[in-house]
């Protein structure tokens, strides 16, 4: 009764008010949850950590995969990588705008969509995009498995940095989002380092790995350099489901599926 | 950039931000601190509200498209609309079913193109068409070279990728604010918007008591933030975005109810209330 009373006023606030009045934003707090795919996994495949170093990273990432895909659906966002590095770069040089680069940045992580696809495809795996992600629920029940590009759709919309022009919501945002909106049971971040570390662990020898953390204390430190985007620690401030996520290495074979059993393999990031 | 030899490979492509993690600010900064080209210095962006002024139908609408129309020989403009009521309906059903923030994010913006076809087919014999978000962001150059006007979707693409709120689950990312940032990633010569009060009130004109409502002729946007009032003709992501634009100084929102006040506008008269960036 009390819900019925709780909709009725959330839907007479929506036709009457302003869409940022606080009362009604309020309101739609109270609006119930739906899971849409709450047993889909989302597996980031880093592009600069792992797919640009070819065969030796990824075919055994492939192989670990596959199998695991017998035992839980995987939606596998892919990252954009060095080609992505050459474009901001020369297209920053160029004085082009924040827009332009998300735009020509997102081809690369459908470039290594397209690649992971293809090594995938055997064993009945699609790549989707856009539109396709109307047909995900038949892929994962089918197939077991989708490859997409991770980067988000915003294009001439995206976010223009404080500084400089690099798009600040890519791969990391955008696969986090996929999981968030779907309901997800997991978000995980395979890249080629245990986890995060207090400094870049490729040119710092004192960096430190951080085994478990969250978003305020992440923020808080205000590292100088991070593993993930930045701005995600902000979207996940506001999750309803991706409020924690794994970041992991995925050269050491085993820790995927591990990951995905729920084990504490790398770098727990949790959102209060 | 200071990273040992042994760490580069013929795996990667040699450019300023090879290896980086685009994160640290001082590694990032000397590869990307050249000013920001206007691609577009000659657009105009002019955003039609739904609530404001699509649903108020034909007394609304068809004047508003008579004064675009005579403003074609002077200005090329893109015409970004809004959802209106139909969005407020529709969000109402969803969240009842416990949809996501991203599933109402599309399902809004569909109804904002659908008022865009509503536009564009006015002004068809203008030689003015609807243009999907690919188009706007690919081919808005061809298309304003051949006719002076394009209508869009006000809604930015986010849709199921919408960024969940801070508060509740009603999409963020809305028709003011896809205006905005498509202007700003354009380096467009003025952002209007066009809604159906004067500007900026400190209180609602149309419940508060007489004298009460103060009228803001021109306000800085992190003021405007900071002044908290209660309901603004403009969503507030587009005043928190002003403080990072690298092109729109300033945005107006004028009363497309007045005949006359959008021509105006266009032509960079101050008939509304200016925000400006302030931050």
């Amino acid at each position: 009764m009390a819900d019925q009373e709780d909709a009725g006023a959330l839907q007479s606030l929506l036709m009457s008010r302003s869409l940022t009045d606080a009362e009604l934003l309020e309101a739609s707090d109270t609006a119930p949850d739906y899971a849409i795919l709450p047993d889909a996994n989302v597996v980031k495949i880093g592009g600069q950590s792992l797919i640009d170093r070819g065969r030796a990273a990824i075919y055994p990432i492939v192989e670990e995969l596959v199998r695991a895909k017998g035992e839980h659906q995987l939606m596998i966002g892919t990252g954009a990588g060095t080609r992505a590095r050459h474009l901001y770069a020369l297209a920053a040089d160029l004085g082009l705008p924040t827009g332009v680069l998300t735009d020509i940045g997102s081809a690369v992580a459908g470039q290594n969509a397209q690649m992971l696809g293809h090594l995938m495809a055997r064993h009945g795996v699609p790549v989707v995009g856009g539109a396709g992600f109307g047909a995900l629920a038949l892929y994962l029940s089918e197939c077991g498995a989708v490859v997409f590009p991770g980067m988000p759709p915003y294009d001439m919309w995206q976010h223009v940095p404080s500084e400089g022009v690099i798009p600040p919501y890519r791969t990391d945002s955008g696969c986090w989002v996929v999981a968030e909106v779907y309901g997800a049971r997991s978000m995980i971040f395979v890249k080629d380092e245990d986890g995060l570390y207090t400094a870049n662990p490729k040119t710092d020898p004192d960096a430190k790995l951080i085994e478990s953390t969250t978003v305020d204390e992440l923020i808080a430190m205000d590292l100088p350099d991070l593993v993930i985007e930045r701005p995600l620690l902000e979207l996940m401030r506001h999750a309803r489901y991706a409020k924690t996520i794994q970041v992991i290495n995925g050269l050491k074979p085993g820790l995927i599926t591990r990951a995905l059993a729920g084990e504490h393999v790398g770098t727990l990031i949790t959102a209060a | 950039m200071t990273s040992p030899d042994h760490l580069f490979s013929s795996k990667d492509v040699p450019s300023s931000l090879m290896r980086q993690t685009l994160l640290d600010r001082e590694l990032v900064r000397p590869a990307t601190d050249r000013p920001v080209i206007r691609l577009l210095p000659w657009l105009h962006v002019v955003t039609i509200g739904g609530r404001s002024i699509m649903d108020r139908g034909r007394d609304a609408i068809l004047p508003l498209v008579e004064e675009l129309r005579a403003a074609f020989a002077k200005h090329r403009m893109l015409i970004a609309t809004g959802p209106g009521i139909r969005a407020r309906h529709v969000f109402g059903v969803a969240l009842d079913l416990g949809m996501p923030t991203g599933v109402l994010a599309s399902l809004a913006s569909t109804e904002a193109e659908q008022n865009g076809h509503i536009i564009a087919a006015l002004l068809a014999q203008d030689g003015v068409s609807y243009l999907p978000h690919t188009s706007v962001s690919h081919q808005l150059a061809v298309h304003l070279s051949a006719s002076p006007a394009a209508v869009s979707n006000g809604f930015p693409p986010y849709e199921l990728f919408e960024f969940p709120p801070a508060v509740g689950k009603i999409p963020p990312h809305r028709t003011d604010t896809g205006a905005f940032l498509i202007a700003d990633a354009y380096g467009a010569a003025r952002t209007i918007y066009v809604k159906d009060v004067d500007g900026v009130y400190t209180r609602d004109p149309a419940t508060a008591a007489d004298g009460d409502a103060k009228f803001l002729s021109r306000v800085g946007a992190a003021e405007l933030l900071a002044m908290d009032l209660r309901s603004l003709p403009i969503d507030r992501l587009v005043l928190d975005l002003m403080a990072n634009a690298k092109h729109q100084e300033e945005i107006q929102i004028v009363n497309g109810l007045t005949r006359g006040n959008v021509t105006k506008a266009l032509r960079g008269e101050h008939v509304g209330t200016i925000i400006y960036k302030d931050s």
